[in-house]
C-alpha cells in the first residue's frame, strides 16, 4: 500500500473543503473497498479525507413516510433497522446477503453504493482493464468472464456490479442527496449507476469532490411482498452469481404492482422494467414469472464462459417471484 | 473521550491514542498502516493474525467500539480514540472467557490461526441480540471466519456451550 | 493394551496457547533491528526479465536493499534429495537468472525498516519484460499429455485382453482443476544470523528438512543453521520443502547483518507457494456379471512446472484398492507456466481414488448393481501390489456402519427418485482409504527434579495435536498427569524427527518417544540403585517405574523427583530412537474408510449443497479420539470444497494466475458446512506400532469428492467427470 495524506472531517462542508475537486483525493469512511483496492495498487489516491465523524450516522422516517439513510449507517445497523426490517424487509434480506458480519459492520450505505467491481482484470494493476485504466482494453472480454455480466455490457467491458444492497435500493426505488463543491443536489438511485459503454471509467454520476450524504427510499408498495434470492457457488460471504429482488403486490390473484431487480448478471444494479411490464395485471402464477424471467434477459448478452448466468438468472427471477407471492399473500391473511 | 482531528501528510508519522484491552495505547504510524498491522508490529498484540490481507479470510477479526471487525481493512489512524478489543483481551482477570473455555473443551480449532478471529467473532455475536440463537443463523454470522483446517462442526458446538454458559451466567448475577 | 491416556479424549495440551494468542507462529515473531522483506513477483509467466529500475525505490522511505539477478549472491543448489532429507520445493535459487517460468515467479526482493515500507516499494518497482509468446497454459486447457514416467507404472497380468474379452466395461476420463492449500498462514521466514550461525523460524512441516536444505544452500556445516517452527498455520503440504522466499531472506539477512522477516502475501503465496496440480485421469474398468473385476487399467496425467518436476502419483490407488487379477497404471507429466505444484493433502492419492471410485459407481450403473454392492465384491484381503495381507483391514466394518448409519437401505436407486419439496436428495458412498507410513525417528526424554517431564523430538505440530499425542504418551509411560508433561517439538536441534506430512507424524514419533522415556527410566534406576541412593544395590531389572515413581518388589516407593532432588541431580534423560522393521516384509499397511454423502439439488435454481456425510474410517487405535475426528470432520469439510468449489482459475492465453485470494478462490464456509457423523473405528494395530496407530490426517479427504460427484449423479442424472462440479456443468443439458 503506498502512502497518502490522511485528513479527518467534522461536518459535511469541512469535508468537501478538504476534499475539494481533486480526483487524487477520496473519501473514505467502511474503507472495505477502498483498503481493498489500495492494498492491491489498483487505487492510487494521494489523500484520504475520513469522514466517519460526519453527523451522517441516522436512519429517519420523514413526514412523507420515506425512509432516510444518512451515507455512514453501516449495512448491520441499515439491515437491522427495526423501519427497515418492519417496511423494506427486501433491503434487510439484500444487506444480509451480502459480505461478512465484519464487513457488514464496517461497510457504509454510501460506501456499498460506491462499491468497484470484482473484476479480476480490474483488480490487477498489471492486465488490461478500460474501466481502471481508460483505453488500455479489456483482458476479461476473451479471458476468464465467468464472473461477468451479460446485461448492460459493452465493447469496453463487462464487469459486474457487485452489490446486493443496490439490488434492493433499484427495486424500492430511492434518491441520493449529493454535495460538493458546488453545492448540493439529488439524483434518482437508478439514474446514479452509468454504464459502461465507451467510458467504463466512469461508473456513477458523481462529479469530482461530491459526497453522497443520504440515500432516501421510496415509500414502500402497500401490502407487497418481498423476495431477496442470491445464487452463488458457496452458501455465505461470496458475491452473486445471480441473485433477485422481488416485491410484487397481489388484488384478488392477479399482480398489481412488481418490482424485480437484479445482481450479479448485469454492470450496474439492475431494475427489469422490462419484467415488470410482463407482470403487471397478471395472475400470479409461475407461467407469468417465466414470461417475465423472459423478459427480463431477452438483451443478455453471453461470453466464453458466463453464458449460465442467462438461464441461472431466469431462476432466481422466477424463485423469487414465487416467494415474493408467498410472502404477499401471507401478509395480507388476516392475523 | 472526543477524539481529536488528525491530519498527516503520506510519509509522516503521525501520532494516534486508542484503547487497546482496557489500556490506554499510543501508536505511531503512517497513515497507511493498518490496525491489523499496528497492533502487530507497534504493539507486538501478535494474537491477531493476517490470513489474506483483504477482508476475505476473518482471520484478523477484532472488536472496535464493540463490534467485530476486520482489523486489514481499517487504518490504524481511523481508530483515533476508539476501545480495541483483541483475543488478548478475552480472558479476564486470568480467567478464561466462556468462548475460549467452550473452544478448548470442544476442540474447535486445528492449527489455531484462524482460532482468535474466530473467537472474537463469536464473542460478538453472542452479545448480539439481533443475531438468532439457531444453528443456522450461528452458521451464517460465523461465514465471515474461514477456517481451512475445517473445524466448523466443532466451533459451531463452541459457540453454542458458550452461550448457554453466558445465559447462565447472567441469570446468576440477577 | 490397557491404557490410561492413550486413545482417550484429551484437551490439546498446547490448547490455552493457541487460545489466548501466545502461541507463537513464525509470523509472530519481531527480534531487535529485524528488517522486513517483499518479494516482487513477475507479472508475466512465460519470457525474460529485461530491466528493472532500481534506483527510485532505492530512494523510497525505509527501503534498505533490493535483490534481484544482478546482486544476489550466490548460493548452491539443494541437492534435494528425499533419502538425504535435503528436499526443497523449488530446485532453482532465486533470481537465478531472468527467465521468467511462471507468474508470480519472484524478479526481485524489498528490504526495508518497516512493512509498509516493503510493500510500497515492492509495488513501486517497474520491471521491464520480454513475453515469450507460447506460454503453455493448465494441462486441463490443452491436449499435450507430456513425456510419460516410466517409473511411475505399474502392471499386474494382462489387463488388455481381459478388458476386450470382459462383458461388462466402462472407459471414462476425469479431471481435477490445480487447488491452492489456502492454509491460514502465508509461507512465512524469519531469518537472523549471529556470528557465523543462521537461525530461521519458518512456518515448516519439517525443520529438519529445511535445515539440511539450508546447510546445502549456504554451504555450512549442518551444526551452524538452526530452523525454529513452534506453530504452523497449516500447511497441507505446500510447508513440508523449503520454497525460494525463506532463501531469498536467509540471503538477504546475511548481506545487510540484520534480522530479515518476510511473510508472504496471500496473492503471493497462491502464485508461487505450493498448488495440487491438475489431473486428466482415464479410468477403463471391467466386470464379469456378477461384478467381480476383470481389468483395472488407469492412465494419468499431471502437470508441474519448468523449473521442478513435481509428480503426484494419482493412479497407485488402483493398483491396491480392490482385488483384481489384472490391473495397469501409467503416467505422464507435463511442464506448464504455472508455480510448482507439491504434495496437497493426500497428494496423488485423493485425486487418484476420485477417478476410481467414481468409475467404480459407473461400472455399478452399468451392471445394475448397487454401488457399495459392488465395493463388497471386490474387497482386497491381501495388498494386491506386494501379496501380503493387510495388517488390520476393518472397511467391511466400515461399510456395514457407515451404511446403516446413514440409512442406505432406504435409497431408492433411480435417478432423481427422491424429491422432498423443491429439493431431490441425492445419495451416494465412496471408499477412502491412505498408505500407512513411518519413517525412523529419534527423541530425548527428561525426568526432572522438579516433578515434570519433558519430550523433545525435531519434529512439529501442524494442528494435528503432535504436542498433545507426544504429552499423552509420556503420561501414559511414566503415570506423570499431562499438566506435568512438557512438550518440545518444532526445532532442528532437537532429536531428529519426521515431516508433519503423509499421515506419518503419530506413528513415527510416539515409538521413538516411548523409547526415550524407557531409556530415561532406565537411567533413572541407575542413579536410585546407585551408593547412597534409596535403592543401593538393588538389581535395576527389579524396579518397577509406575505412577511416578520407582518401586521395588518390597513395595518401597519413591517418587522421581524425590530420588533426583536426593541424588542432587536436575535431572536425567534418556535418548530413544525407533524405525520400521521387519513387519514391513510381513504386512502390508495401509487405512480403509467409507463415505456415504447426501447432496440436495433445487432444480428450479440450480442449487447444490452437501446435507448430510456420515463416515466410518480406520486408523487403527485413535491415540487422541478428540483430536482425531477433527482431522476426519475437517478433511470432509475440505473434500466439499474439492467436489464443488476448488478452481486455480489460470487465464489459458498467458498462463497468469487470476483467482489469486481467497475471495475468488472459493472454499468451504461455514455455512457450506453439512450435518457430519464421523466415526472412527477403535481396532488397534500393533503389527505397525506399539501403539496401534496409522495416522488420520490425509484418509478423510479421500473418497469425499467422489462420493458427492456419485451422489450429483443419484440427485440429477448428470454424470460430472471435471472436479469441481459448479452451477454451470450442473446446468448443462
Amino acid at each position: 500500500m503506498r502512502t497518502f495524506a490522511y485528513r479527518t472531517a467534522d461536518d459535511v462542508t469541512q469535508a468537501v473543503t478538504t476534499h475539494g475537486a481533486d480526483d487524487q483525493v477520496a473519501y473514505v469512511a467502511g474503507g472495505t473497498t477502498l483498503l481493498d483496492l489500495v492494498k492491491l495498487d489498483v487505487m492510487r489516491p494521494t489523500q484520504l479525507v475520513d469522514i466517519n465523524r460526519l453527523p451522517l450516522g441516522e436512519v429517519e422516517t420523514l413526514d412523507d413516510g420515506r425512509l432516510r439513510i444518512g451515507a455512514t449507517v453501516t449495512n448491520t445497523e441499515l439491515a437491522h433497522h427495526p423501519e427497515v426490517k418492519a417496511r423494506y424487509p427486501l433491503l434487510s434480506q439484500a444487506l444480509l446477503a451480502g459480505a461478512s458480519t465484519q464487513l457488514r459492520n464496517m461497510a457504509t450505505t454510501a460506501g456499498n453504493i460506491m462499491q468497484r467491481t470484482r473484476c479480476p482484470y480490474y483488480r490487477d494493476a498489471s492486465a488490461a482493464c478500460n474501466r481502471r485504466e481508460p483505453g488500455s482494453g479489456c483482458d476479461a472480454m476473451h479471458g476468464i468472464n465467468r464472473m461477468h455480466a451479460v446485461l448492460g455490457v459493452s465493447d469496453q467491458c463487462i464487469a459486474t456490479h457487485p452489490s446486493d444492497m443496490c439490488i434492493a435500493m433499484a427495486a424500492i426505488g430511492a434518491t441520493l442527496t449529493l454535495e460538493g463543491p458546488d453545492g448540493k443536489r439529488e439524483i434518482a438511485f437508478n439514474d446514479f449507476h452509468r454504464l459502461p459503454g465507451d467510458q467504463p471509467e466512469k461508473e456513477h454520476e458523481l462529479r469530482p469532490g461530491e459526497l453522497i450524504t443520504y440515500i432516501t427510499l421510496d415509500t414502500p408498495i402497500e401490502g407487497a411482498g418481498a423476495y431477496y434470492l442470491k445464487l452463488r457457488d458457496r452458501a455465505s460471504y461470496e458475491f452473486a452469481l445471480a441473485s433477485a429482488g422481488a416485491l410484487v403486490s397481489i388484488q384478488d390473484g392477479v399482480i398489481h404492482e412488481a418490482r424485480l431487480a437484479l445482481g450479479g448478471v448485469a454492470t450496474k444494479p439492475w431494475r427489469s422494467h422490462e419484467a415488470e411490464q410482463a407482470l403487471h395485471n397478471q395472475p400470479a402464477a409461475v407461467s407469468t414469472f417465466e414470461m417475465a424471467a423472459e423478459a427480463a434477459m431477452q438483451d443478455a448478452v453471453p461470453h466464453e464462459h458466463n453464458a449460465f448466468k442467462i438461464p441461472l438468472a431466469r431462476q432466481a427471477i422466477v424463485r423469487a417471484l414465487r416467494e415474493a407471492c408467498k410472502d404477499a399473500e401471507n401478509a395480507n391473511e388476516p392475523r | 473521550m472526543e477524539p481529536s482531528e488528525t491530519s498527516a501528510q503520506a510519509d509522516e508519522t503521525v501520532t494516534v491514542n486508542l484503547f487497546v484491552n482496557g489500556e490506554p495505547r499510543q501508536l505511531q504510524v503512517t497513515s497507511n498502516v493498518v490496525l491489523l498491522d499496528a497492533l502487530r508490529d507497534e504493539l507486538h498484540l501478535t494474537g491477531t493474525k493476517k490470513g489474506c490481507d483483504h477482508g476475505q479470510c476473518g482471520a484478523c477479526t477484532v472488536h472496535v467500539e464493540g463490534k467485530a471487525i476486520n482489523s486489514c481493512l481499517r487504518l490504524a489512524v481511523m481508530c483515533e480514540g476508539q476501545h480495541i478489543t483483541t483475543v488478548e483481551g478475552l480472558a479476564r482477570n486470568g480467567e478464561l472467557h466462556p468462548v475460549q473455555r467452550a473452544f478448548l473443551d470442544h476442540d474447535a480449532y486445528q492449527c489455531g490461526y484462524c482460532t482468535p478471529g474466530q473467537m472474537m467473532s463469536a464473542a460478538a455475536l453472542l452479545e448480539d441480540d439481533r443475531i438468532a440463537a439457531d444453528d443456522a443463523s450461528v452458521r451464517e454470522a460465523m461465514s465471515g471466519n474461514i477456517c481451512r483446517c475445517g473445524a466448523y462442526k466443532n466451533i459451531l458446538e463452541a459457540v453454542q456451550d458458550a452461550r448457554q454458559v453466558m445465559v447462565s451466567g447472567t441469570e446468576g448475577r440477577s | 493394551m490397557d491404557t490410561q491416556v492413550i486413545g482417550h479424549r484429551t484437551p490439546r495440551v498446547d490448547g490455552e496457547n493457541k487460545l489466548t494468542g501466545r502461541a507463537d507462529y513464525t509470523t509472530d515473531w519481531y527480534v531487535d533491528n529485524m528488517l522486513h522483506g517483499y518479494p516482487v513477483p513477475a507479472s508475466i509467466s512465460h519470457g525474460t526479465l529485461e530491466a528493472l529500475d532500481i534506483e527510485p525505490v532505492l530512494a523510497m522511505p525505509g527501503v534498505v536493499a533490493v535483490y534481484h539477478h544482478g546482486n544476489f549472491p550466490k548460493l548452491y543448489r539443494s541437492p534435494s534429495s528425499q533419502a538425504h532429507q535435503d528436499q526443497v520445493s523449488e530446485v532453482r535459487l532465486p533470481f537465478e537468472d531472468e527467465r521468467i517460468h511462471y507468474d508470480g515467479q519472484y524478479v526481485a526482493m524489498v528490504v526495508a525498516e518497516r512493512y509498509e515500507q516493503a510493500r510500497a516499494a515492492a509495488h513501486a518497482l517497474q520491471a521491464r519484460y520480454h513475453q515469450d509468446s507460447g506460454a503453455r497454459p493448465g494441462l486441463l486447457e490443452t491436449r499435450e499429455d507430456g513425456r510419460p514416467l516410466e517409473s511411475e507404472g505399474g502392471l499386474r497380468g494382462d489387463p488388455d485382453s481381459a478388458y476386450e474379452r470382459a462383458p461388462v466395461k466402462i472407459d471414462h476420463v476425469y479431471a481435477i482443476a490445480p487447488e491452492s492449500h489456502m492454509q491460514m498462514e502465508m509461507h512465512a521466514t524469519l531469518a537472523q544470523w549471529r556470528d557465523d550461525r543462521l537461525i530461521v523460524h519458518e512456518s515448516t512441516q519439517g525443520v529438519v528438512y529445511q535445515h539440511k536444505a539450508m546447510a546445502r544452500i549456504f554451504d555450512m556445516p549442518e551444526e551452524k543453521v538452526e530452523v525454529i517452527s513452534h506453530y504452523i498455520g497449516s500447511g497441507f503440504g505446500n510447508k513440508l520443502f523449503m520454497w525460494p522466499h525463506a532463501v531469498a531472506t536467509a540471503a538477504a539477512a546475511r548481506e545487510l547483518g540484520r534480522p530479515v522477516k518476510t511473510v508472504l502475501s496471500r496473492q503471493q503465496d497462491m502464485a508461487s507457494g505450493g498448488n495440487r496440480p491438475a489431473s486428466r485421469q482415464r479410468l477403463r474398468l471391467a466386470a464379469d456379471e456378477q461384478g467381480r473385476l476383470l481389468s483395472m487399467r488407469h492412465d494419468s496425467t499431471t502437470e508441474t512446472s519448468f523449473v521442478h518436476p513435481y509428480v503426484d502419483s494419482v493412479g497407485t490407488p488402483t493398483l491396491n484398492l480392490y482385488a483384481c487379477d489384472n490391473a495397469a497404471i501409467s503416467h505422464h507429466l507435463l511442464e506448464v507456466n504455472h508455480g510448482t505444484p507439491c504434495p496437497m493433502r493426500a497428494p496423488g492419492e485423493v485425486s487418484g481414488i476420485y477417478a476410481l471410485e467414481c468409475a467404480m459407481d459407473e461400472l455399478a450403473i452399468a451392471l445394475d448393481m448397487d454401488p457399495l454392492e459392488l465395493r463388497r465384491r471386490n474387497y482386497s484381503y491381501e495388498d494386491p501390489t506386494k501379496g501380503l495381507p493387510w495388517s488390520s483391514k476393518h472397511l467391511d466394518t466400515c461399510y456395514d456402519s457407515a451404511a446403516r448409519r446413514f440409512g442406505w437401505e432406504r435409497r431408492d436407486p433411480r435417478v432423481g427418485s427422491m424429491r422432498e419439496g423443491d429439493e431431490i436428495l441425492g445419495w451416494g458412498m465412496a471408499t477412502s482409504s491412505w498408505t500407512a507410513g513411518r519413517q525412523p525417528c529419534m527423541a530425548r526424554v527428561e525426568l526432572r527434579a522438579d516433578g515434570t517431564v519433558m519430550a523433545a523430538c525435531g519434529t512439529q505440530d501442524i494442528g494435528t495435536g503432535t504436542y498433545t499425542v507426544v504429552a499423552q504418551t509420556v503420561a501414559e509411560l511414566t503415570g506423570v498427569p499431562l499438566d506435568r508433561v512438557e512438550v518440545r517439538l518444532g526445532e532442528s536441534s532437537l532429536p531428529a524427527g519426521p515431516l508433519s506430512g503423509g499421515s506419518m507424524a503419530t506413528a513415527t514419533t510416539l515409538p521413538a518417544v516411548a523409547a526415550a522415556v524407557r531409556a530415561a527410566i532406565d537411567e533413572l534406576k541407575e542413579v536410585a540403585t546407585d551408593e547412597d541412593a534409596p535403592f543401593t544395590g538393588a538389581d535395576p531389572d527389579g524396579l518397577a517405574f509406575r505412577d511416578g515413581a520407582l518401586a521395588d518388589e518390597q513395595g518401597k516407593r519413591v517418587a522421581f523427583d524425590d530420588l533426583l532432588s536426593g541424588q542432587k541431580l536436575g535431572s536425567v534423560s534418556g535418548d530413544g530412537q525407533a524405525a520400521p522393521g521387519d513387519e514391513q516384509n510381513q504386512y502390508s499397511f495401509r487405512s480403509f474408510g467409507a463415505h456415504f454423502v447426501e447432496v440436495r439439488w433445487d432444480p428450479g435454481i440450480s442449487r447444490l449443497c452437501v446435507s448430510r456425510v456420515v463416515s466410518s474410517i480406520d486408523i487403527g487405535r485413535a491415540v487422541n479420539p478428540v483430536t482425531a475426528r477433527n482431522q476426519v470432520e475437517g478433511a470432509i469439510v475440505m473434500g466439499i470444497g474439492m467436489g464443488l468449489f476448488e478452481k486455480l482459475d489460470y487465464d489459458p492465453r498467458d498462463a497468469r494466475l487470476i483467482n489469486n485470494n481467497y475471495s475468488d478462490y472459493i472454499v468451504t464456509s461455514h455455512a457450506d458446512m453439512p450435518e457430519i457423523d464421523v466415526e472412527l473405528l477403535d481396532n488397534p494395530d500393533y503389527a505397525f506400532n506399539e501403539f496401534g496407530a496409522r495416522g488420520v490426517g490425509e484418509i478423510g479427504l479421500t473418497g469425499i469428492a467422489p462420493a458427492i460427484a456419485n451422489a450429483i449423479y443419484h440427485a440429477t442424472g448428470k454424470r460430472i467427470r471435471d472436479l469441481p462440479i459448479t452451477i454451470e456443468k450442473l446446468m448443462e443439458p
